[in-house]
């Protein structure tokens, strides 16, 4: 499988009244095309501030970061960006709420982008509610109407910021389902930031653990876990031993943080 | 795809049974027990004051009374002098009350794009925002003259501050990961401004618009206090000055209807939006 994305020694700092804060240092990860690669780290390390760099909203300050070998900049249309909560915007219904990314950049293609957008409805049970306001949908319902945003500008590379940590346990693992699903039929490549062990390790092909700050890469585990949904992988036989292994690198870093 | 085009699943609300209509009743009932109420209070008022009147126990001289109050509207709508008064104070309102209201949120709109010309500006508005605005009285008379114009000046001032900074409020109270989720998605900055910032505030702007309809009837008839030859406010001040109580109370009854009629003509507004 090719590399889609790359981290070369990327460092990024910011300023504050303060000081000068070194968040990541000399980052160095690769994600394969198709693949579902999973950050995790302690608190405030800079995993949102790599799917920031990613997403060309902050910019770098030196290394290269690369998407299918080109080095990223900050217009690229090839990223979609999923945040914590759905952001579904009230005052639009589901199909203008869908549809924002195409109103926004007037692609070319706008008119087969919304006939995408309408089979994506079409296949993930929504299409009935295009006409309705956001309030009217569950929870997991609004998360698959987020992720449709995304996917309608047809991205090479999906960012996932804690996309289910707003949702309760049940939805979450629903969701996760839900949305691993729509990933691998799309044929995307996804990379998921989030807190939760379990959940990188049923989602994932390779989980990134970062150190704390200044975040370096301080571990990455390639994953080969049996099952077709996140759901099912958890019951592998493998999957408590990949936790404690992951949960030991991260408490490690607790630790070494704490002293 | 045109959005019109597109359908809504039908409603899934089971039909009605025995308990939901129970529900209904009862809250049915409740509107009409909370209006019912709303209107006896209103007959106890006018009822108590025309008796304590008609028996002398006040004296109409100096409070007057719900008939004379009605005799009072009746002959001046009769000689057609009462038209004219309301037509100019509703004029000297709604002019004042659009100007300050669309003023004031170019004012916030103008501050939320430009950062550094809000921080540079934020001393001034807190203190005209501090600032009894009648103080501004004879100067506004000095400047634009007296009448209509200095009037709805008057109304001008007591409005815009507030609006601009309410509206300023609503705009930069807009969740930070929502623009960050426009940004992501390339939107320009009047992109983001146009299509999330503004529809976001839109109920912070109803609310404006129901301050503005309040403060928008004090400065005009703060207004008319000051300088003015015709209008609502202009009569209760003649009225008080030539001890005409009938024509003072008679003014401030139909000052009171003409307020809660801009204010339910919101109200139907923001119902609108809510559908």
């Amino acid at each position: 499988m090719s590399t889609l994305l790359e981290f070369k020694d990327v460092n990024f700092f910011y300023q504050t009244k303060d000081a000068e804060i070194h968040a990541l240092k000399d980052l160095n990860f690769t994600v394969d095309k198709e693949s579902f690669a999973s950050i995790v780290g302690p608190s405030g390390c800079g995993k949102t501030t790599i799917l920031s760099l990613i997403a060309g909203l902050l910019k770098k300050s030196s290394g290269q970061i690369l998407l299918n070998g080109k080095e990223i900049d900050e217009n690229d249309s090839r990223i979609g960006y999923m945040f914590q909560r759905d952001h579904l915007f009230e005052w639009r219904n589901i199909w203008q709420n869908v549809t924002l990314g195409i109103e926004l950049t007037k692609p070319k293609d706008a008119d087969k982008k919304k006939e995408f957008a309408k089979s994506l409805l079409k296949k993930y049970d929504l299409y009935d509610f295009i006409s309705s306001k956001p309030r009217a949908l569950s929870g997991g319902m609004r998360q698959r109407v987020a992720l449709i945003r995304t996917l309608v500008m047809e991205p090479t590379l999906l960012l996932l910021d804690e996309p289910f940590s707003a949702l309760d346990f049940q939805t979450r693992l629903r969701v996760c389902d839900d949305v691993y699903e729509i990933i691998k039929s799309e044929k995307k490549t996804a990379v998921l930031v989030t807190h939760d062990i379990s959940e990188a390790i049923s989602m994932s092909n390779k989980v990134i653990v970062l150190s704390s700050r200044p975040a370096t890469v301080k571990h990455v585990q390639m994953l080969n876990l049996n099952g077709e949904t996140p759901l099912s992988r958890r019951e592998d036989p493998t999957f408590g031993s990949l936790f404690d292994l992951i949960w030991k690198k991260l408490t490690n870093e607790k630790q070494t943080t704490e002293n | 795809m045109k959005n019109k085009q597109l359908k809504t699943k039908p409603s899934s609300a089971a039909p009605y049974s025995k308990a939901h209509e129970k529900y209904l009743k009862r809250l049915r009932n409740d509107k009409i027990f909370v209006l019912s109420f709303q209107i006896l209070i209103l007959v106890l008022i006018i009822g108590l004051w025309e008796l304590l009147a008609a028996t002398n126990v006040i004296d109409p001289f100096f409070v007057s009374s719900p008939s004379r109050v009605f005799n009072m509207f009746i002959s001046m709508v009769e000689n057609g002098t009462i038209w004219r008064h309301i037509g100019i104070t509703l004029l000297e309102t709604l002019v004042g009350f659009a100007i300050a209201t669309l003023g004031g949120t170019l004012i916030a709109i103008l501050l939320w794009w430009n950062k550094r010309l809000r921080r540079i500006l934020e001393p001034y508005i807190v203190v005209l925002n501090s600032l009894p605005k009648i103080a501004l009285g004879p100067i506004i008379i000095l400047w634009v003259g007296s009448g209509m114009s200095a009037i709805i000046t008057m109304c001008v001032l007591i409005c815009i501050v507030l609006t601009t900074i309410s509206m300023l409020n609503a705009f930069n109270s807009c969740d930070a990961d929502k623009i960050q989720l426009m940004k992501s998605m390339h939107a320009n900055k009047f992109q983001i401004f146009w299509k999330l910032i503004l529809p976001n505030a839109t109920s912070e702007f109803i609310s404006v618009l129901k301050i503005n309809v309040g403060m928008s009837w004090v400065g005009t008839i703060m207004g008319e206090y000051l300088s003015s030859s015709a209008g609502l406010g202009y009569l209760i001040v003649y009225g008080s000055q030539i001890f005409n109580i009938n024509l003072v109370m008679t003014s401030t009854v139909l000052l009171c209807i003409l307020a809660a009629l801009m204010y339910l003509a919101i109200c139907l507004i923001e119902k609108w939006h809510s559908r």
